[in-house]
């Protein structure tokens, strides 16, 4: 049986990675998906570059601004204090600015206005409100005879908490950033993983079944054996990609991080700019020298974490994750007759799939020992990706074991539910089955 | 025998594929597998290639109960053909046989043959998809065949092929049989085999209706037709003989005509001569396998 499995795999194997897309996708893949990262990481650093210089007009009628609102790099403002609303139209038109802001004054209080030709974006009524309410708080400050430089000195202020960790070994350095990161990392890396590679499972399934080769196939070797040698076979194109990917990443992380930070250093200099007017005072220079160490701090606390189980466990989620998930998709293939009938199968197995990846960046980052994260860590559906976002924070063993135990008996589970509607499946044609049949498969005799 | 299936019976949810089937078949013939579309034929032919299980009876291969061992032992050409597409010829075939259970090498001894006998070497390293219809029907053949088995089941195997390349399978069906191979045939043209097969079975609805050798089978059924082209009158007035049809194309008559008792060709011939008639040509009429199939349902019905 496993010799069979083994010609199926090797078929597989050697029919997709002779494939050019497949030389195609492994080297531009991450060459793409860094220039995606690249440029959203370089618009958000640079975001005058997205948009253009706005002006808003201000009609003070109340007068609390006293004329005066710094602009920001996205946003300029020009007082008109006798402007009424009849006019903005005209006034807008001819200044071609984008809104113009009413300020007056009521027995209610003083109300705030933004009239224009388009919908405000929530951005600029963010900006502008954080601008005049900036500005009334200094007005404030200075009546109440606050220094206007010393305020800013102490609004310099920053601080930087270490997280320490009790373990049985006394206390650890820890170091949340990075723990969250490398979780993370293995999370993405099987959802995406269990994702591609569990698709083409089923694409390749419903290719043979509209090949018509599937019954050939059958009378050499039972559906299980080719279905299990097709989901292996596949596993191994996904893990060489993974491989030539870590390959690739470990020979082009230097030239890629010096230009990230290429791209950063305008915005650095332009903080170090800004920080030049009140780099003399004590706290300040602090600050400063904080923020040059942050290079080396953020490999801190690295030699703390169990990276060999952190290894382990990912190798361990990775393979049984897409064993899972890979059987379900075989199954799905098998019980249609072409890909347009996969959208109502597909997703009852896609929604766990991508519910555990948006929980494991929310509430499973943000608290990964609540109950909720436990429970979802032990369910098969979501362990893979959950335990690997919880896994760098440190659990108790127990867990890990049983998540495991869950998690083996999840994926012999799915094997063997899928292989009993894969053998029905793969030699029926016509209509789409539902759900209702597809259970009745299950019990099936052959 | 190669093969006794005894009290064969398939039942899926909503009907019964096969009832109660009892088929013995020879080994180093070639067995016909008649009968109307969805009558159980390719039902039987998974139960046989082990692709199914029946519910209830037993099949023997070589007087032992069949096993997953004997896979190797049989080829199958379904009746959809299918190949991978984008596989190349060479690697398709080996892969194949390798599924079989052929080594590599074997497997490479082997496509030889078949290569110099189809002179396909210039196809070897195309994509399937690439080659003419006709010419995947050849690969599909010589997969069918390449690790050598015992048995040889084709489903509807002259379906898509042009007369010159069904010639060409005939010839070479011929020549399996005769290197000792036991070939079954299914299909539901009934005439386009019989002059091919050595025995056959007739199913309808499920259940086997008919089986033998076709001579004999000819033999039984056979309703005392004669067929006889000639000219001048005939008068059939006093004798034995009815006149079922007749036409006339110039001076020659062509009529198909009925003894009314059992009566051997030399008995017939005689009579013909003592008519006024000048006698052209001469045959007896045996029905066909459609005919026989149609007769046997009547009767089975009755």
């Amino acid at each position: 049986m496993l010799h069979k499995i083994y010609l199926i795999a090797k078929r597989e194997f050697i029919s997709r990675v002779k494939k050019k897309s497949f030389l195609v996708m492994t080297l531009l893949s991450p060459i793409l998906i860094l220039l995606f990262y690249g440029l959203i990481f370089y618009f958000s650093f640079n975001k005058d570059l997205t948009e253009e210089v706005k002006t808003i007009i201000i009609s003070d009628h109340a007068g609390i601004l006293k004329e005066k609102l710094e602009p920001t790099k996205t946003i300029q403002f020009e007082f008109n204090n006798g402007l009424e609303e009849s006019q903005a139209s005209i006034e807008i038109d001819e200044r071609e600015a984008y809104a113009v802001l009413f300020i007056k004054k009521s027995e209610k209080g003083i109300s705030y206005e933004l009239i224009g030709k388009e919908q405000a974006s929530i951005g600029v009524v963010s900006t502008l409100e954080d601008k005049i309410e900036q500005s009334l708080k200094d007005q404030q400050l200075q009546q109440n005879g606050i220094n206007q430089e010393l305020l800013a000195q102490i609004n310099k202020t920053r601080i930087d908490v270490q997280t320490r960790k009790i373990t049985q070994e006394g206390i650890e350095e820890g170091n949340s950033g990075l723990t969250t990161a490398i979780g993370y990392i293995g999370a993405i890396l099987i959802y995406l993983f269990v994702f591609l590679y569990g698709v083409q499972v089923m694409r390749g399934v419903i290719e043979e079944k509209t090949n018509r080769i599937v019954e050939v196939i059958i009378s050499s070797v039972k559906p299980f054996e080719l279905m299990m040698g097709k989901i292996s076979g596949i596993a191994l194109v996904g893990l060489t990609q993974f491989l030539i990917w870590v390959g690739l990443v470990a020979a082009l992380s230097g030239p890629v991080s010096a230009l990230v930070l290429d791209l950063m250093q305008v915005d650095t200099t332009e903080i170090s700019q800004q920080m030049q007017g009140a780099a003399n005072t004590p706290a300040a220079q602090q600050s400063m020298a904080a923020a040059k160490q942050s290079g080396p701090e953020i490999f801190k606390g690295l030699e703390n974490l169990n990276l060999p189980l952190i290894m382990g466990m990912f190798i361990f989620y990775f393979i049984s994750g897409y064993l899972f998930y890979g059987a379900l998709f075989a199954a799905i293939g098998s019980a249609v007759d072409n890909e347009t009938d996969t959208q109502q199968f597909m997703l009852p197995v896609t929604m766990p799939l991508i519910f555990s990846f948006v929980l494991a960046q929310t509430i499973v980052t943000n608290d990964p020992n609540s109950s909720l994260s436990i429970w979802l860590s032990m369910i098969p559906f979501s362990s893979p990706i959950i335990m690997m976002v919880r896994l760098p924070f440190g659990i108790p063993t127990i867990q890990i074991l049983a998540s495991m135990a869950f998690m083996t008996l999840g994926f012999i589970f799915t094997v063997w539910l899928a292989a009993r509607i894969y053998r029905i499946g793969i030699l029926t044609y016509g209509k789409k089955p539902s759900y209702k049949e597809l259970a009745k498969w299950l019990f099936r005799k052959n | 025998m190669i093969l006794s299936i005894s009290n064969l019976s398939k039942k899926y949810q909503n009907h019964v594929a096969l009832n109660n089937i009892n088929i013995d078949i020879p080994q180093g013939i070639i067995f016909g597998l008649l009968g109307p579309n969805g009558a159980g034929k390719t039902s039987l032919i998974r139960i046989l290639t082990q692709i199914t299980e029946a519910d209830s009876g037993q099949i023997l291969f070589n007087e032992k109960p069949l096993e997953p061992k004997h896979i190797r032992a049989m080829g199958y050409l379904p009746e959809e053909r299918g190949l991978y597409k984008k596989m190349q010829v060479a690697d398709q075939l080996l892969y194949l046989a390798e599924l079989k259970g052929l080594s590599k090498q074997e497997a490479k001894t082997r496509l030889k043959y078949w290569v110099d006998k189809f002179e396909i070497k210039s196809w070897l390293n195309k994509k399937v998809e690439e080659l003419s219809k006709g010419m995947q029907q050849k690969i599909q053949f010589i997969g069918t065949v390449l690790h050598e088995p015992e048995i040889i089941i084709l489903d509807e195997p002259f379906s898509g092929f042009d007369p010159i390349n069904a010639q060409l399978l005939t010839d070479e069906i011929l020549l399996l049989k005769e290197k000792g191979a036991t070939i079954i045939f299914s299909t539901h043209r009934m005439d386009s085999v019989e002059l091919l097969c050595d025995q056959i079975a007739l199913i309808n609805l499920a259940e086997k209706i008919l089986d033998g050798n076709v001579p004999e089978l000819k033999e039984r059924f056979k309703k005392n037709h004669f067929e006889l082209s000639y000219t001048g009158q005939i008068n059939l007035e006093n004798l034995p003989l009815e006149m079922v049809s007749v036409a006339q194309k110039n001076d020659l008559n062509t009529a198909l005509i009925k003894a009314k008792e059992l009566m051997s060709n030399k008995q017939m011939i005689q009579l013909l001569l003592n008519t006024d008639i000048n006698l052209i040509s001469f045959a007896e009429k045996l029905p066909s396998m459609e005919e026989i199939f149609i007769e046997a349902v009547q009767q089975k019905n009755n």
